[in-house]
């Protein structure tokens, strides 16, 4: 799936690419009170083969190569550029997703368009499709290169920080019943930990429990925040929810046992697993409630190297 | 089994997913409307089959690392689910089959829970 994964990050690149973005702004371009003994010489010359014809910088046609041939291959001994190009030409605007460029390119098989400013409609600059191919790989390996370097700051950053004690916190605020954002904080850790570089076990067993514990602040309380403390050896997440609390701490730990009204279970939640599962992710646990007040669960899981394989029975508490 | 022959097997409508996607290959299905008990799965599994269809359902796929989600009974989805989706690389798509014949038809065709029984 690596592969496949990068074909749509592409297609992402598409979307984010403009016609601006990759086209020629250094416009070679003639007259059409030129000759076409001058047109074969630019052509030539600049080894080309079309060009936009312009009077100042207004767009009044494209000649190529094929117009050129036509004219050798016929009797006249010299014809102005003006009678010979192709008037009106399809240009394209240089705010235009190159997505849609692509599309035009593919309809008409021309080889080349010029690009005109949407508002002025004044001659801005050229696109081909080799200068596509060449602005898609730029962009690629610009995106390529960040997220290496994303990766790469992060994964070493306990390496590169000198002190005696090296912890980063990350911190989510959670909103009660707000189910369109629920989940989205463990899903934005998740990525966070893949780019520190730990191990995606430890992950996995990460993002289950926090996002079992994000649901049921979501689902039963007002507000909570989750924080997260990544050490060398140990992450910690705290969650501190204002809400119902829990009325027996120790049922709640046992599988199955739910108060969950009809309308969670809908959500596909409350079976009474969310708290047995984080159980079983986590090296240990603790879960304190109040009720009328709130819950506060710290889960606590290894990462050095001795730490737990996925499958291993954690599950202390 | 590449997703394109769970599409056709299952008269799914893809929803988000490339065609380049969906020459992926799926061995493992994790079926099932709670999501519990999708994320308290021992191993990863390449396809969620659900008759849940809201954000959790993403989320969920999100969390266990799962790459592609075939909602059933038809039930419909929001265009937020397929923002998430395209956002979250995943492939998603939608048959009107019932969750049982879902995953009959996938389990004849090969498929298994990539999990040992306890």
């Amino acid at each position: 799936m690596a592969l496949t994964a990068k074909f749509v990050k592409t297609q992402e690149l598409l979307f984010e690419l403009r016609v601006a973005d990759v086209m020629r702004r250094d416009v070679i371009t003639v007259r059409p009170d030129q000759t076409m003994t001058e047109l074969r010489r630019i052509l030539r010359d600049h080894r080309i083969s079309g060009t936009p014809v312009a009077a100042g910088d207004e767009l009044v046609g494209m000649i190529t190569i094929a117009d050129l041939i036509a004219f050798l291959n016929s009797d006249e001994e010299e014809a102005l550029i003006g009678d010979k190009m192709t008037a009106n030409p399809d240009s394209l605007f240089s705010d235009q997703l190159l997505v849609h460029a692509i599309q035009q390119f593919d309809a008409t098989r021309f080889g080349r368009f010029p690009v005109l400013d949407p508002r002025s409609r004044k001659l801005v600059g050229i696109l081909t499709k080799g200068l596509i191919i060449e602005g898609m790989l730029r962009a690629m390996e610009q995106a390529f290169q960040e997220e290496e370097i994303r990766q790469y700051r992060a994964s070493h950053i306990f390496e590169d920080m000198v002190a005696e004690y090296k912890e980063i916190y990350l911190t989510y605020e959670l909103v009660g019943r707000d189910f369109d954002r629920a989940g989205k904080a463990s899903t934005q850790m998740k990525r966070n930990l893949k780019r520190l570089g730990i191990r995606p076990d430890i992950i996995h067993r990460l993002a289950v429990a926090s996002y079992e514990a994000e649901m049921n602040t979501v689902l039963y309380a007002e507000s909570g925040v989750m924080e997260f403390r990544i050490a060398p050896e140990e992450i910690v997440m705290r969650l501190r929810d204002r809400g119902p609390g829990i009325a027996d701490v120790e049922k709640a730990k046992q599988p199955g046992y739910s108060g969950a009204p009809e309308w969670v279970r809908e959500m596909g939640f409350g079976a009474g697993m969310g708290i047995p599962n984080i159980i079983k992710c986590a090296d240990r646990i603790d879960l304190q409630s109040t009720v009328g007040v709130g819950t506060t669960l710290s889960v606590r899981i290894f990462t050095g190297a001795g730490a737990n394989r996925a499958g291993d029975e954690g599950g202390g508490t | 089994m590449t997703l394109r022959e769970v599409v056709e097997e299952l008269s799914a409508e893809v929803l988000h997913g490339a065609e380049e996607e969906l020459n992926g290959t799926v061995a493992t299905v994790a079926a099932g409307d709670l999501m519990s008990d999708v994320l308290t799965r021992a191993t990863i599994a390449d396809l969620l089959v659900t008759g849940l269809s809201n954000m959790q359902t993403i989320r969920t796929a999100t969390v266990a690392g799962i790459k592609s989600i075939v909602i059933v009974r038809g039930k419909p989805v929001s265009p937020q689910m397929i923002d998430l989706a395209r956002e979250e690389d995943l492939v998603l798509m939608v048959t009107g089959m019932k969750l049982f014949e879902a995953a009959g038809r996938l389990w004849a065709r090969g498929l298994r829970t990539g999990e040992t029984r306890a």
